[in-house]
């Protein structure tokens, strides 16, 4: 389980930034994970919370995942493909059979927080 | 109460450990490979008869990620190559930083350093270890529904290896489909067949090295 590794990291830049703004208690942590970043929800949810524990800096802390779709492009077509979850993903163009490239998808972000000055 | 913007990735860390390993072995001249695939599906064997049919013409460096043991590296030692063993003690994969720490004992007086990860088809893919190129491994005997199952590796190979296709007649392994599920998911990857029992499809797996050996010296 690979999620225990993010959830350190997300602690790592969750600590810099307590820093870095001069705030306190972290209420909220807004995370974006794609569908296609090889990351189960779930499974990182539960190691932030087993987290909790060792780490005072999330103690209080919720965490909301915003999951992103896959959107592919054809550069040759200029056209964009979407898939959610559970999709067959064809990165394949259904008109010209070219490869598409991933956009969207594939990221692992912090995007935002609000915590108590 | 205050919002912080943060925007940050949540492996940057991992990312630019991964391309300070990248500069190392480029200024070195040293091309790499990382090898991912499940357990068992050959990952080892593979890479001991690859390292035997080009050390008389290339230097070769090997790193292994193990769970636990050493087993892998001795038999890689065993054929004269300078290796460095990564005991992840229980992590399920390599990560840059593990990988960037081995670079920095392993001898780069070669022309090939080889990465074997954790034997595991989920956790590798999604932590970047610096390599030019990434290696995923299916074996036969796994049936033929893994790239379905396990998209996200299969689409961060750069070639697929199909091994142990000698057991093709005892298996109920669809190739033709396993192949189109893969140029689905990953349309750029090459796929390649081989058997490294009876080292069927071993010359297309050697040519394609030496060229990427020879493409990373044009740069």
């Amino acid at each position: 389980m690979h999620e225990g590794a993010i959830a350190e990291s997300i602690v790592d830049i969750l600590k810099e930034t307590k820093e870095a703004e001069n705030i306190d208690n972290i209420v909220k942590v807004r995370l974006k994970i794609g569908i296609m970043s090889g990351v189960m929800v779930d499974a990182l949810l539960f190691a932030l919370t087993a987290l909790k524990e060792e780490e005072r800096i999330i103690k209080d802390t919720e965490f909301d995942v915003i999951e992103t779709n896959v959107k592919a492009h054809c550069v040759l077509c200029n056209k964009d493909f979407y898939f959610k979850k559970g999709d067959d993903i064809s990165l394949l163009c259904n008109k010209c059979g070219m490869p598409l490239d991933i956009i969207e998808g594939k990221e692992m972000e912090i995007i935002d927080i609000e915590a108590e000055q | 109460m205050k919002r912080v913007v943060v925007e940050r990735k949540i492996l940057e860390r991992n990312e630019s450990s991964a391309q300070k390993i990248r500069s190392i072995l480029k200024k070195q001249g040293v091309f790499t490979l990382n090898l991912m695939s499940s357990p068992g599906a050959g990952k080892t064997t593979i890479i001991e008869e690859t390292i035997r049919m080009l050390k008389d013409d290339y230097g070769i460096s090997f790193i292994d990620g193990d769970l636990e043991t050493d087993r892998d590296a001795e038999r890689i030692k065993a054929l004269g190559i300078d290796t460095v063993q990564i005991n992840t003690s229980g992590a399920c994969h390599l990560d840059a930083d593990m990988v960037l720490r081995a670079v920095e004992k392993i001898s780069l007086d070669c022309d090939l350093l080889i990465i074997e990860n954790v034997g595991n088809l989920v956790c590798p893919a999604t932590f970047d270890v610096g390599a030019d190129k990434n290696v995923v491994i299916l074996s036969v005997p796994e049936g033929d529904d893994k790239v379905k199952k396990y998209p996200v590796m299969f689409n961060a190979a750069d070639v697929i290896l199909i091994n142990k296709i000698d057991l093709l007649d005892f298996m109920d392994f669809d190739m033709k489909k396993v192949k189109k599920e893969a140029k689905q998911i990953n349309p750029k990857a090459e796929i390649i067949e081989i058997s490294a029992k009876t080292m069927s499809g071993f010359d297309k797996w050697i040519s394609l090295i030496e060229r990427w050996i020879s493409e990373a010296n044009q740069y």
